[in-house]
């Protein structure tokens, strides 16, 4: 062999050399009772459920730790989980709540009263910086621990939060929140043991949790999330032993993880909703449930667009089912609410439906708009310019009106917003917290609500969302928030356009859980394989 | 010898100074802002939101915030992400990662434009040369994008004979993928270089001395032609690194590597103006000593242009 041939022999096995020796990570969760889930995002940051309030951080959330109560996934009922009972005053101020006895922490010290109180004390103290922080805006006592800067808090402690006893404390709210007791399932109120509150710090990566799964030793850094079911979780308990969170942020190479048989689990990314159920027949799923709404937002603050009929016949222009069609998979709105929500109605909406004769009509008697239509666009995912120019062109086209488009950040669109300076539309979404047609309602309408958007006001409004956040009797707020809800239907702020749905795989012999109330759970899979 | 290398080293720190400062004015300059961005949808309270931007100093001028952050670079304190990562943590993560996709991707590169290179341009018009002016026009009008997911889905998910992504199955199975797309996108150029630079040797006087005093076809090309043929070829590793640090940018976020290219490409996004920094001062001192090295590498190669 001369001197050439060997350097090329040499190249030749360096490349073809992984071929022997691959297959290196596959194969290991195909284990009958362990379930790798991919979580397409970048890794979170740490494990604590106070301290992160991203969808990824709530995943983990769920298996490591128990909320006080949840949504039955077969009848939408609350029920309680790590609470025993959950009880509101006559005016729905002050909550009393009680725990189960016998409960613990993962490393065996009993759940108290106290853990809930300090934990939600921490969370909710301004300098902290948590995440969760703006949960407890609506508990007594907050504001002194959020002063407005450059004032510094003159407490650590909430003064609505009371310890009655051991497994009982009390929380008394600013003003009477009958949907309070519905928040209490949010997996970033869980309590942190007594030494992970003294140093928080310490315990990002070893965190002691108290749900049905915990941590398989340390997680280190850049690596999966390995846990292995905990026998001391007195709650419902998931069938697989074993779950790995495998975090992939670039959504098609998660899919592609998926086909390669090397994940169990991966939510469908929007490049592959036409493709998915081609690409693993028989593996794939469409969630039941929505849980949020996205809509066309107004600047209520431009007299250019004070007219209400102008909104309805922009409303009446869109050919919804066509919009959810472009969408992917989605559900043409007919109301404010996500379907499955109590007191959501599909036809709540009477400018919803597509009838672009009535629209021009509408149009004509509104006056019109004197200037073209501006829309923004959101520039940070890759659909926000594709939806637009779709609802532009309908507009265009049945109103006969000149678009004109504008891409930029979703912060700099929610900044000019904010300071009032967007005149024009933009497609907007919210999500709700807790499964309650109030949280849709409260935040997006309510005069300075958290995500009013089009910084609607409505006194009416206001006062029949206060007059349901006082009612003791679930059925008759509902009725009450229904009212608001045609209120607003009827200003109609902004338009309702769609409810996204997500699709998933999930590999043979594992069946999701996927309930039309609260979604798709991987974690409480049935598993036959 | 030395003193070439200091009066080099030395000349870089005031650019490097340039650099930070141009690079964090940039990042400032980017629309958007960070805290609202990582909150998404959800409203931040008031006084989280003043909490945080006063531990990132953001409510600082832009040349205090700059000061500041030198300060603290100096110290040797690298302090966290705004999404609350260890910045060193991450270094000591990732940076291990690049090197070894880079290095890989590297070696694989420089084999095949060697190895391309030279018989396409020893033997002009053959079939080696053939071959590799249509593929490396090929290459050259693929975007590595589409080639990493087709090489993804062929080798990982249809044949199975590579992992899909992910750092998980160690080193070099999981660097093999990523690596590869990186040096076919690469080799390209180098290659072409080579094989212009090989057809100017071949016909010099000394290759016709050489095949004059009879030796073999191989020992003409191997100690002959390509030593003096190289050296264009050594100028561009200098540059070429820059290129494989922009293709670990997408490649590592394809292959769902924990490496550099991925961290500034979130940096950028949730404009960390330190990180970026950070990491385009890691970029530039590699930079500046990989073209040291090729500088030194010159003399050694050819003694005419050895420093005194």
């Amino acid at each position: 062999m001369s001197g050439s041939s060997r350097v090329v022999a040499v190249a030749l096995a360096l490349i073809l050399l992984p071929v022997g020796c691959s297959q290196g990570g596959a194969g290991e969760s195909k284990t009958k009772n362990a379930l790798t889930i991919a979580i397409t995002a970048e890794p979170i940051k740490w494990l604590n459920p106070a301290n992160d309030n991203s969808s990824p951080g709530i995943e983990v959330a769920r298996a490591m730790f128990a909320p006080l109560v949840d949504t039955d996934p077969d009848t939408g009922k609350l029920r309680n989980i790590i609470a025993e009972s959950v009880t509101p005053d006559a005016t729905s101020r002050t909550w009393t709540i009680k725990l189960k006895s016998g409960q613990k922490f993962q490393n065996g010290q009993a759940i108290t009263a106290k853990d809930y109180v300090d934990t939600w004390n921490l969370t909710a103290y301004g300098p902290n910086a948590w995440q969760n922080n703006g949960f407890f805006s609506k508990v007594e006592g907050y504001d002194d621990l959020n002063p407005a800067a450059p004032a510094k808090p003159t407490a650590t402690a909430m003064s609505g939060l009371k310890v009655v006893d051991d497994r009982t404390f009390t929380v008394r709210l600013k003003n009477p929140f009958s949907q309070f007791g519905l928040t209490l399932q949010y997996l970033g109120l869980a309590p942190l043991a007594e030494v992970a509150r003294k140093d928080p710090k310490a315990y990002e990566r070893k965190q002691i949790g108290m749900g049905p799964y915990k941590l398989d030793g340390e997680w280190k850094v850049g690596e999966d999330i390995k846990l292995t079911k905990w026998a001391g979780y007195q709650g419902e308990k998931p069938q697989a032993d074993r779950v790995t969170f495998r975090f992939i942020a670039n959504g098609d190479t998660a899919y592609n993880e998926f086909l390669a048989g090397t994940v169990d689990f991966v939510q469908v990314p929007a490049t592959k909703k036409r493709s998915f159920k081609t690409d693993a027949p028989g593996r794939w799923l469409v969630s039941q449930n929505a849980g949020n709404i996205v809509y066309w937002a107004f600047p209520s603050y431009d007299a250019d667009f004070a007219n209400p009929k102008l909104r309805h016949a922009f409303s009446m222009a869109l050919d919804r089912p066509a919009l959810a069609n472009l969408v992917g998979i989605a559900t043409p709105a007919g109301g404010l609410a996500a379907p499955g929500i109590p007191g959501a109605r599909p036809d709540a909406c009477k400018y919803c439906a597509y009838d672009p004769a009535a629209a021009k009509k509408l149009y004509a008697e509104s006056g019109g708009l004197h200037k073209p239509l501006t829309i923004y666009y959101n520039t940070t995912n890759s659909t926000g310019q594709i939806f637009s120019e779709a609802l532009g062109n309908m507009v265009r086209q049945h109103l006969g009106i000149e678009v004109k488009y504008i891409g930029k950040q979703a912060s700099e669109i929610t900044d000019l917003a904010t300071a009032r300076k967007l005149h024009g539309v933009r497609i907007a979404g919210w999500g709700h917290d807790y499964p309650s047609i109030e949280d849709y309602l409260t935040p997006m309408f309510k005069s300075n609500g958290d995500a009013n958007f089009a910084s609607y006001a409505n006194p009416k409004v206001d006062a029949l969302l206060a007059q349901g956040d006082s009612e003791p009797d679930q059925a008759k707020a509902v009725a009450v928030y229904q009212q608001a809800e045609d209120l607003v239907l009827e200003d109609m702020p902004l338009i309702p356009l769609w409810h996204t749905q997500d699709a998933y795989l999930s590999a043979k012999g594992v069946h999701p859980r996927n309930s039309k109330f609260t979604g798709v759970w991987p974690l409480w899979s049935t598993i036959d394989r | 010898m030395i003193r070439f290398v200091v009066r080099r080293i030395l000349a870089a720190v005031p650019i490097g100074l340039v650099v930070t400062l141009g690079v964090f004015a940039l990042v400032f300059a980017m629309p958007g802002d960070p805290l609202r961005e990582l909150a998404g949808d959800k409203p931040i309270p008031a006084s989280v939101l003043a909490a945080k931007r006063a531990q990132f100093h953001l409510d600082r001028p832009f040349l205090v915030q700059y000061g500041l952050y030198m300060k603290d670079m100096a110290a040797g304190q690298f302090g966290s992400t705004f999404d609350g990562q260890d910045i060193g943590e991450q270094l000591k993560l990732r940076v291990p990662v690049t090197l070894r996709l880079a290095l890989l991707a590297n070696a694989f590169q420089w084999i095949i434009a060697l190895l391309f290179g030279t018989y396409a341009g020893f033997k002009r018009n053959g079939a080696a040369d053939r071959l590799l002016m249509a593929s490396t026009l090929f290459v050259l009008a693929v975007p590595l994008l589409v080639l990493a997911f087709t090489a993804q889905y062929v080798l990982g998910v249809q044949l199975k004979v590579l992992p899909v992504s992910g750092a998980g199955a160690g080193f070099p199975q999981s660097y093999l993928l990523p690596a590869m797309a990186l040096a076919v996108v690469g080799f390209a150029g180098i290659a072409r270089v080579l094989r212009t630079s090989i057809v100017e040797s071949v016909n010099s006087d000394f290759v016709k001395t050489a095949r004059a005093k009879g030796l073999g076809e191989q020992r003409v090309l191997w100690r002959h032609i390509v030593p003096n043929a190289i050296l264009p070829v050594v100028t561009i590793a200098g540059y070429d690194f820059a290129g494989i640090f922009a293709g670990a940018v997408l490649t590592e976020s394809i292959f769902n590597l924990p490496g550099l290219g991925q961290f500034l490409f979130q940096a950028i996004r949730l404009k960390e103006g330190g990180v970026v920094v950070l990491l385009s001062m890691l970029a530039f001192v590699t930079f500046v000593l990989i073209n040291l090295a090729v500088d030194v590498l010159y003399g050694v190669l050819d003694p005419r242009v050895r420093h005194g």
